[in-house]
């Protein structure tokens, strides 16, 4: 484990240096160690969620300002809780259903890693179906009626969650984020454009006692006719939000490790 | 229970005017921004590649069919059988219209 965390945690120190020009080299050490241990922290989570006692094994710790979710849901129109790979999103959606917010979660069947072999994508392929057994709610991009899926959800004054920081986007916007050039899925854009649905930004945080939720006020939508208008006048809001997420918690969040 | 069949029977158990049916093609060939003509069209065959490369389309012509005919589909009626079948989608859309006519009178 120490050798094969070890290349992880380099690449991570690196892109926590280049991304975070105020961190030193000690700061990058400590964030990236914390960083390997939350992944640790949610393989262990995701092996407890389909047991029926997950509840007491894995608990809820806090749940901050879910007024602004209430908010958004009275509107009617439908709300994505917008996310970035941090440790907890899994237990907390599972969480929330619990609470009566059920929320279909849109997730990819394929993996992230392109060298990855044949027993790599078995692998992967029994592990989505794991999870999918503790959260059946869920919606593959690879469905082709995925974005109707969606869209029937929000249409029913539901909730969806997507990740804005994926990594396999077929159609891409790019944008500043942490100061480089990034690739964001321009799906969420067109969904939030053509449904007129809110957007809540929600946080998710592995704590050693369980998990927390927090989520931030609703984005202010601007609203356009054509996709580049909507993304043009929207993403610097999008990414801003997270953007503070990632400051406060550089510790958990994944993609600093991911190839 | 298919409940775009059950819906879409009630609403659309007529055939649809030709109107309708080539209003929604000019629909589906201008939110795609498809170059192609009505006469080219083979609406499932297109409709069926266009979702092959991209879910998203498929409500980008949703949403324009709304915007165009100033109506709302049911959210149990977004579903890709029902949006792909052309003639049920068509009888639909006259009924809403209908619908919507008799509410505003």
């Amino acid at each position: 484990m120490q050798f094969r965390a070890r290349v992880p945690k380099q690449r991570a120190i690196r892109r926590i240096l280049a991304l975070r020009p105020g961190s030193t080299p000690a700061q990058a050490v400590k964030i990236a160690r914390h960083r390997i241990d939350s992944d640790l922290f949610r393989l262990w989570d995701d092996l407890l969620l389909p047991l029926p006692s997950y509840a007491q094994r894995l608990q809820c710790t806090g749940i901050e300002e879910i007024q602004y979710l209430d908010q958004a849901l009275a509107a009617g129109n439908g709300v994505i809780l917008l996310t970035l790979h941090f440790g907890a999103n899994r237990p907390a959606l599972k969480h929330l259903a619990t609470l009566g917010y059920p929320t279909l979660s849109l997730q990819d069947q394929t993996s992230r890693n392109p060298r990855q072999g044949r027993l790599g994508r078995v692998l992967r392929k029994r592990y989505i179906e794991f999870l999918r057994r503790s959260y059946p709610d869920v919606v593959y991009v690879q469905d082709p009626e995925c974005s109707l899926k969606i869209l029937r959800r929000l249409r029913s004054g539901g909730l969806v969650h997507m990740n804005l920081d994926v990594l396999n986007v077929k159609t891409a916007v790019e944008g500043a984020f942490l100061g480089v050039s990034w690739r964001f899925p321009v799906g969420v854009f067109d969904l939030v454009r053509l449904s007129g649905c809110a957007v809540v930004p929600m946080l998710c945080l592995t704590r050693s006692a369980g998990f927390q939720i927090r989520f931030d006020p609703m984005l202010d939508v601007v609203r356009a006719a054509s996709r580049d208008e909507f993304v043009h006048a929207n993403l610097p809001a999008f990414t801003g939000v997270f953007e503070r997420q990632i400051a406060a918690h550089p510790e958990q969040w994944r993609p600093w490790t991911w190839r | 229970m298919d409940l775009a069949m059950s819906n879409s029977g009630a609403a659309g158990s007529g055939a649809a005017s030709r109107e309708t049916v080539d209003r929604i093609k000019r629909v589906f060939v201008s939110s795609l921004h498809l170059n192609l003509t009505e006469a080219d069209l083979a609406y499932e065959q297109q409709l069926d590649e266009l979702v092959g490369l991209d879910s998203l389309a498929v409500i980008e012509f949703v949403t324009a069919i709304e915007k165009e005919f100033g109506i709302r589909i049911e959210p149990e009626l977004l579903r890709l059988d029902f949006v792909r079948s052309l003639p049920r989608l068509s009888a639909y859309v006259e009924d809403r219209v209908a619908q919507v006519r008799r509410f505003s009178a």
